[in-house]
């Protein structure tokens, strides 16, 4: 084994690494912002009250800003991770470099997306 | 039911139709690269011995994940979407935002919180079994707590979700 090739491996080890541990990490931060987020538009809240009005009260604190917004990037990361996994195992070659593209594209289109509208109805106000 | 309502109430059929396609893509190349029967009377009847073909319920939790998972990223799209309503107009929100208190819509909510809590907990699951080292039987037992769990928050939350347009 060449010494080129050793040092690609360990590199490749290090991305798989930080993936599973971003992953995993991620994971545990969205189990609490994501139950958290459906208790209250859902239990605490009924869901048919949380219009305009509902989204006005939560965006006036720094609390739900923040929250919204980390859940949406760890949501983004997550989903990265997880369907990349998912898309390398039902598909190969060139179809599986399309989906993945797609994959990055949505996402980075959901991300940004929701991103702005945050920011914009919060500069709003 | 008004244009908008229509539209978005569309989108919500696209995206639960996309998550059976994907559910039955699952099981399809399940069937063809795990081999052997699926919801076989002698696959439920090894399931029923405790102890036994511990692993076929793991394999079964892994596809369950990965189908939740599809799901919630599917039902996030349309939902990003449908908040971002709100900076265009906040009338259109409002209106589009109805749907979401329909019978019909409360029943695919019912549906997200199962898929929710099914994920998290079998998430939580998963990441024990690394941190603790839990064998087959250590996670078996866990993934017991995790189905328990998930009817039981599950139960809860349906009546909160179903309850005004019942009682």
């Amino acid at each position: 084994m060449s010494a080129e090739v050793s040092a690609r491996q360990a590199r490749g080890l290090t991305r798989r690494r930080t993936a599973y541990v971003l992953l995993r990490v991620s994971g545990l931060l969205l189990a609490v912002l994501v139950l958290g987020h459906f208790t209250v538009t859902h239990v605490t809240t009924d869901v048919a009250d949380t219009d305009s009005r509902f989204i006005d009260a939560r965006w006036a604190s720094a609390l739900w800003i923040t929250w919204d917004g980390l859940m949406l990037l760890a949501t983004i990361v997550h989903a990265v991770l997880g369907l990349w996994a998912v898309i390398a195992d039902y598909s190969s070659g060139r179809r599986r470099r399309l989906l993945w593209g797609a994959l990055l594209t949505v996402a980075a289109v959901v991300f940004a997306g929701g991103m702005t509208v945050l920011v914009i109805a919060v500069a709003a106000r | 039911m008004t244009v908008p309502q229509f539209l978005f109430f569309c989108a919500f059929s696209v995206v639960a139709l996309a998550i059976i396609a994907f559910g039955v893509l699952v099981v399809r190349t399940a069937q063809v690269d795990d081999g052997g029967p699926f919801v076989s009377r002698a696959l439920l009847a090894r399931l029923a011995k405790p102890g036994s073909e511990r692993a076929e319920l793991q394999r079964w939790a892994f596809y369950l994940h990965r189908i939740s998972g599809v799901a919630l990223f599917a039902f996030l799209c349309l939902h990003v979407g449908d908040v971002s309503l709100f900076v265009f107009s906040r009338e259109l929100y409002d209106e589009v935002h109805q749907v979401y208190g329909s019978t019909a819509m409360r029943i695919g909510e019912v549906g997200l919180l199962f898929g929710l809590l099914f994920h998290a907990f079998n998430g939580i699951r998963l990441v024990a079994v690394d941190v603790a080292d839990l064998g087959l039987v250590a996670s078996t037992r866990a993934l017991y707590g995790v189905v328990a769990a998930t009817v039981l928050c599950g139960g809860v939350g349906t009546v909160y979700i179903m309850a005004p347009v019942i009682g």
